[in-house]
């Protein structure tokens, strides 16, 4: 009779006890870490077990970029030399007015007694590793708490905002992208001011939630951080609006949008640290 | 009995184990990331079915926990998954060693299938509901690296791993 517990093999107790055992151990597992966060410390062990095997398997795909690199044709470069040169001329200029700006700025916050914004500080850091997105889109990146990093702070691209920090390790943390169901960004739209807020919906879409449906907006329109949460800076670019559908049961628009950012391309991303606020009573 | 004890010798479980955790570190990304096979799932049943006495529940659920890690899931999702799925191997399993690997391949399609419906039951209670059925994708990459696995075994050993009975 093919019974389970007739193995070769001596075993105290049979399978279906053993996968009782174990299921049961499953779901205190998934308990401790839903309801208690309490597996943080293993997700820290494992992380900085894996750490070292991470870098080593992402050093042939380094080399071989870098291979490839060598034989760029050198007109290649040239031309991106000089496009890159026109374009730090550009950027000079704007700096310039930035700076005057900033300072105008500085001038009128302390005339009206306002809180100055938290200064920031850049950290780049490069992509170590993707997961799966069946229920939220995670990166894994090589800076971690040594590094300064803590849960929370934006990160993004020479593009857009990517995401937001959610779990730090010692050497590397994770980062929630914007798409990701469940993550919200404060926005407002660009070109008329409006705030509003941005929704992930997996799979490379977001959505612009809570839109009364006579709201001015339309499809090309950017979607910026409104930074009245001070978490995001204000004016980081987030998306840019696809689609806009008007149904008719339900007081809101659904506006659809894609995100700005190089959520599959990039490897290179800033993540912007900012002192933490002090609330004060 | 020399060949089987050597085939399925400590050094060679966990080297194949530690390859798995080694594919599955590789920064994947893009369509390569959806139809990546369960490398951990698919080693863990191969010694559950081949080496029941060295591979078993504990191992299962280690590396299952290691797999949630991975993906940033919920810690358990898909230790539970394993663990089912090395159960059905262990009901299943004088039946499964008695086919060739096509067949063997195609009745294990049901038990990564049930595996996969684990992870995905345990992620939409725990934390929400699915974005798309793209979590089944890697069901069929995984039945395709077991009937190459199973056509490798075949190959290499000829049918000494039955020896062990």
């Amino acid at each position: 009779m093919a019974v389970p517990g007739q193995l070769t093999f001596a075993r105290r107790l049979g399978p279906a006890t053993r996968l009782a055992i174990w299921l049961v151990i499953g779901v205190a597992c998934v308990v401790l870490d839903v309801r208690y966060r309490a597996m943080e410390g293993l997700r820290s062990g494992l992380s900085l077990t894996l750490h070292p095997v991470r870098v080593a398997l992402r050093a042939p795909g380094d080399v071989a970029s870098e291979i490839a690199g060598f034989f760029t044709r050198h007109r290649l470069l040239q031309q991106e030399r000089d496009a890159l040169a026109a374009e730090r001329s550009r950027l000079a200029l704007t700096a310039n007015t930035a700076r005057d700006l900033q300072r105008e700025n500085d001038e009128l916050r302390a005339l009206l007694a306002m809180r100055t914004r938290p200064g920031q500080q850049l950290v780049r850091a490069a992509l170590l590793y993707q997961g799966h997105d069946w229920f939220g889109q995670k990166i894994v990146l090589d800076r971690g708490a040594s590094d300064g990093l803590r849960n929370g702070l934006p990160v993004v691209d020479a593009s857009g905002l990517l995401g937001q920090v959610s779990r730090v390790y010692p050497g590397s943390s994770e980062v929630n992208l914007v798409t990701s169901p469940g993550q919200l960004t404060p926005v407002m739209i660009e070109r008329t001011g409006q705030r509003g807020l941005v929704a992930g919906l997996g799979q490379g879409r977001l959505e612009l939630r809570y839109m009364p449906s006579q709201t001015d907006v339309r499809v090309g329109d950017r979607l910026v951080t409104s930074g009245i949460d001070r978490v995001y800076p204000a004016a980081v670019p987030v998306a840019r609006v696809t689609r806009i559908g008007r149904p008719q049961a339900g007081p809101y628009l659904r506006i659809e949008g894609r995100p700005l950012a190089g959520l599959e391309r990039s490897r290179a991303v800033l993540i912007l640290v900012a002192q933490p606020v002090t609330v004060q009573p | 009995m020399s060949m089987p004890r050597e085939t399925g010798s400590w050094g060679r479980v966990l080297g194949t184990l530690a390859l798995a955790v080694g594919l599955t570190q590789l920064p994947w990304s893009g369509w390569a990331l959806i139809v990546r096979p369960d490398f951990l799932l698919v080693t863990v049943l191969f010694w559950v079915l081949h080496r029941p006495e060295r591979i078993g529940f504990g191992a299962a659920f280690t590396l299952g926990l290691l797999a949630d890690f991975q993906d940033g899931a919920v810690f358990g999702q898909h230790a539970i998954a394993y663990v089912l799925a090395v159960y059905a191997v262990l009901y299943l399993r004088l039946r499964l060693l008695q086919f060739d690997p096509l067949r063997q391949a195609a009745q294990m399609f049901p038990i990564l299938l049930a595996a996969q419906l684990t992870v995905l039951l345990v992620g939409w209670l725990a934390v929400r509901p699915p974005v798309g059925l793209a979590i089944l994708l890697p069901v069929l990459s995984s039945t395709v690296l077991w009937l190459l696995i199973a056509l490798w075994q075949r190959a290499w050993h000829g049918k000494g791993m039955r020896g062990a009975e």
